[in-house]
């Protein structure tokens, strides 16, 4: 047995959604191993909850293959295909009680009664929602209706846990909670899983790996880390986490910025895209002594244009030549902020330029 | 929901057009307590006798028997015929959803007449004049649109998600149908068949081309009796209908809410 | 394994419980009714009006314009159609004008009595128009409830309200007043009272803001409502024929006594066909009038 033919093992192979003339998803390959926790993040109309609804069985696939612990799923109606789906609007059964909701995959199975019981039972207990067996869901809090959906959606033991934006009717308090709940029920039954989101904070954190999608294409897929610290395209980098991009002209491998000239990996010649995390760059006012005495740092003058207190963290933003720049700063009780209109020199190490081959786009800082 | 009520003057001005517009359906009900043997108002004395005349004499109870038997007929195919094109016209997609709709529901904008008219001329070589088959042919070409618009409303409105997380769940398109589907349009389905039995129920311009000495319908006899003799029986009978049409009314309003059904 | 890999194109599978395969299926049972009980009839209709009957009642299967010929030359049934039309108009008037305040009264009002009014105008809507004549029978003939209470007040002979133009128009106008009412009060979705308000803080009377204001706003509704009365009018049957006691000419009950008295299916399909063409033609006016209301 290969590792794809694993059981619980997720293959998926050019996978293509055409609407008419319209490409939804385009060719989207990726394998998710059995126990593993795959996010698709992007944002909306992206592909994600398209790819997620074809693996379903929701949404017939216009090309493609969908494969699960070896066996081809592409052509199985979605009630043969034995996945859990939990949805965004979490589609409980309106006029069934949480037990009988929670049941319904098991009744479909035919499993007795005796079973069924003991395995809502065990099901209620793991989203902690014991003692509301009998309750309507519109009865329930949101969070409680996440849970039930959640319970359904396991008590069936599926192959696959599909998970299509699940927080995102939650408010921020209870957003976090279920964050850590849906992990570490996902981590004790070791069920692989995907799950939908355009919120990259849900997927870094929940996620063993992340699928940044874009356009119907998948950008790129990896661990958390990789995609922040290393991501493949600048639509990566924007997305994940905050970042300055602007446009420059490489040569020779150096980049020149304003008066500046600074390094990093990337292409050597040519237009490129710079792009720089704002609390990976250091802000010192001009006056300062300077502390590479190596010159082993990026170091760029300019001057504050704005200055923003957001509590934890102050926004400059520095006028680099044409470029404006922004950095972050942790707060601290020993020094104020730098006043606008102060000439500062910005330094931060050539790992941190991200630098790709340029592609129209314009240079502002993104969120 | 603003908090202003209406004008004075405006309610001065209704009340009596209301009693204008009820005021036929109320003066059945003293009339068929009359003790008189004939139409008179006000009546010379008050008595049971109508109404131990329509529940005694042969003539009414028949015709009363075929009217409900044919209206049940009636609203159960319309059910089992409008549900599944519901389903049809509601869940799939299609570009030309609205023009088969349009020919669909096409038979309400006929006039009965013109309907009872062409449908007689084509039941007439086929023997089906006068039989009960006949009546419930004729009757389902009208309450089908009815019951197709009330169905669809009330599908479009049902929870497509639910409908596919019991597909998930290992549910097969019957049974997501028949565990989710169909509790979810309840509601939709008695307000589709209280209507649909009334319009059969109340038909009588198709029917009376349709009806004849062997089978009639309660509303064709009633016709004729009015035609020939306005006695006091069939004020009993009205009142008897009226008191049905106000329980249909109210499982309308409990059900699929008088104003999304007749308030477009 | 490696097969199962290889990307193949697929055949298309939908989640929703309906597969597009089956939509014939399940859309043929309401077409064939559709069909054998509308389509092939009407068909049926307009053909039948093109052929001859014979003085022994049977029809002939050859083409002849007999029918039209007499709608269109008879004196008598242009006649019919010129009164229909003005019986008609009239009702379709007199029902606007004693329906609009209900309209409007149901359209001010909100919860429980909402509900109680809406009863009051869908119950008679929904009972069936042989009681309701009834009803009017008993009103209005010579020892009924408005001859009673005239005679005394001091009148000493009853008025003939029955078996004449005077009782159809009345009932006819009561039993289409549902109708009125609700195409009415759908057409009053636009109203908002802060309108009115702000008409009445510029400065205009009550009369005047109902002029300037309400009535341009609900002239769709009003549209509509007029439409569907006049269309219903001209249809109705079970009313003139009741309460026009056989003295009232009608489209309607013409063609039901030459259908089912005289026998003569023809000129009942020709005079059908006449009916279709006035709805056609009274959909055309509505159309333009829409159009011009904006």
């Amino acid at each position: 047995m290969t590792a794809t033919d694993a059981p619980g093992h997720l293959a998926i192979r050019g996978l293509t959604k055409r609407y008419g003339g319209f490409t939804a998803v385009d060719g989207l390959d990726l394998d998710v191993a059995r126990g593993e926790l795959l996010a698709f993040l992007g944002p909306s109309g992206c592909g994600k909850t398209t790819s997620l609804r074809m693996v379903a069985g929701l949404v017939p696939a216009s090309g493609g293959r969908i494969v699960v612990g070896g066996r081809d799923l592409t052509d199985v109606p979605t009630h043969r295909r034995d996945m859990g789906l939990v949805f965004q609007s979490y589609a409980l059964f309106p006029h069934l009680s949480v037990a009988r909701n929670v049941a319904f995959g098991l009744e479909m199975r035919g499993i007795g009664r005796a079973e069924r019981e003991a395995r809502v039972r065990e099901a209620i207990a793991l989203v902690r929602l014991t003692g509301k067996e009998e309750h309507r869901p519109a009865q329930l809090s949101g969070g409680q209706q996440q849970r039930v959906a959640l319970a359904r959606a396991l008590v069936i033991r599926p192959q696959i846990l599909l998970l299509d934006e699940p927080l995102s009717n939650l408010d921020a308090k209870l957003r976090d909670e279920m964050r850590i709940e849906i992990r570490e029920i996902q981590q004790r039954l070791g069920i692989t899983a995907i799950f939908v989101t355009h919120d990259q904070v849900e997927a870094l954190t929940m996620c063993d790996k992340v699928a940044v999608m874009n356009g119907g294409r998948l950008e790129q897929l990896g661990p958390p880390l990789d995609l922040y610290e290393r991501p493949a395209t600048p639509f990566v980098a924007s997305f994940v986490g905050r970042i300055n991009q602007f446009r420059a002209r490489a040569a020779g491998g150096i980049v020149g910025l304003g008066e500046a000239r600074i390094t990093g990996a990337g292409p050597a010649e040519g237009p490129v895209e710079v792009m720089i995390r704002p609390h990976r760059i250091a802000l010192r006012p001009a006056s300062a002594p300077v502390e590479d005495a190596e010159g082993r740092l990026n170091t760029v003058a300019g001057t504050v244009a704005r200055t923003t207190f957001a509590g934890d963290v102050l926004h400059y933003e520095v006028a680099v030549g044409d470029a404006m720049i922004g950095v972050e700063e942790a707060t601290r009780s020993d020094a104020g902020p730098v006043a606008p209109g102060t000439p500062v020199r910005l330094s931060w190490r050539p790992d941190d330029t991200l630098l790709f081959a340029a592609v129209a786009r314009d240079g502002r800082m993104r969120p | 929901m603003d908090e202003r009520k209406p004008p004075l003057g405006l309610i001065l001005l209704a009340l009596p057009l209301l009693a204008f517009l009820l005021a036929p359906v109320l003066i059945t009900i003293p009339i068929s307590f009359s003790a008189d043997p004939y139409l008179s108002f006000p009546p010379s004395g008050w008595s049971l006798r109508w109404y131990r005349a329509a529940f005694t004499g042969g003539a009414v109870l028949d015709v009363f028997a075929t009217s409900v038997a044919l209206g049940l007929v009636v609203t159960a195919l319309s059910l089992l015929i409008a549900l599944p094109a519901a389903m049809a016209l509601v869940r799939l997609r299609w570009g030309w959803v609205s023009a088969i709709e349009s020919f669909l529901t096409a038979p309400l904008l006929l006039p009965a007449i013109v309907l009872g008219l062409a449908i007689l001329i084509v039941f007439a070589p086929l023997g089906l004049l006068a039989t009960f088959p006949g009546l419930v042919a004729a009757h389902l070409v009208v309450t089908l649109p009815y019951a197709l618009r009330i169905l669809s409303t009330a599908l479009a409105g049902a929870p497509l998600a639910a409908e596919e997380a019991a597909a998930t769940l290992g549910a097969s398109p019957l049974r997501v149908f028949w565990r989710v589907t169909l509790p979810a349009i309840r509601p939709g389905l008695a307000a589709a068949a209280a209507l649909c039995f009334l319009v059969s129920f109340d038909e009588v311009v198709i029917s009376l081309f349709l009806t004849g000495p062997r089978l009639s319908t309660l509303p064709v006899w009633m016709f004729h009796h009015v035609e020939n003799e306005a006695d006091p029986l069939v004020a009993a009978v009205s009142v008897l209908l009226i008191a049905l049409t106000l329980v249909i009314v109210l499982v309308v309003d409990r059900t699929a809410g008088l104003s999304r059904t007749f308030v477009k | 394994m490696t097969a199962a890999l290889a990307v193949a194109p697929t055949t298309p599978r939908g989640g929703s419980p309906v597969r597009p395969a089956a939509g014939p299926a399940l859309l043929a049972a309401i077409v064939a009714v559709n069909l054998l009980g509308f389509v092939v009839p009407v068909l049926n209709l307009l053909r039948l009006s093109f052929l001859k009957v014979e003085a022994t009642g049977t029809l002939r299967e050859t083409f002849d314009l007999s029918s039209w010929q007499a709608i269109l030359t008879d004196g008598f049934y242009a006649g019919l159609l010129v009164d229909s039309v003005r019986t008609c108009a009239l009702i379709t008037g007199l029902t606007l004008v004693l329906s609009y305040p209900i309209a409007l009264l149901i359209h001010r009002c909100r919860g429980t009595i909402r509900t109680l009014l809406l009863v009051l105008v869908v119950t008679p809507l929904l009972t069936s128009a042989v009681v309701r004549t009834y009803g009017w029978v008993a009103l209005l003939y010579d020892q009924g409830l408005v001859n009673g209470m005239l005679m005394a007040l001091g009148l000493s002979a009853p008025l003939r309200l029955m078996f004449n133009t005077v009782g159809v128009v009345i009932g006819l106008t009561e039993i289409l007043m549902p109708y009125m009412i609700l195409s009415l009060l759908a057409g009053f979705g636009r109203l908002d009272p802060r309108y009115e308000e702000a008409a009445m803080t510029l400065g205009a009377s009550p009369w005047r803001t109902f002029l300037r204001v309400v009535l341009p706003l609900t002239l769709p509704g009003i549209a509509l409502g007029c439409l569907l009365t006049f269309v219903l009018a001209l249809s109705s049957f079970i009313t003139p024929k009741l309460l026009g006691g056989g003295r009232v000419f009608l489209l309607a009950t013409e063609i039901y006594d030459q259908a089912m008295v005289t026998l003569n299916w023809p000129l009942a399909a020709a005079l059908s066909m006449v009916i279709l063409a006035m709805f056609g033609l009274a959909l055309v006016l509505y159309g333009r009038l829409v159009r011009r209301i904006g």
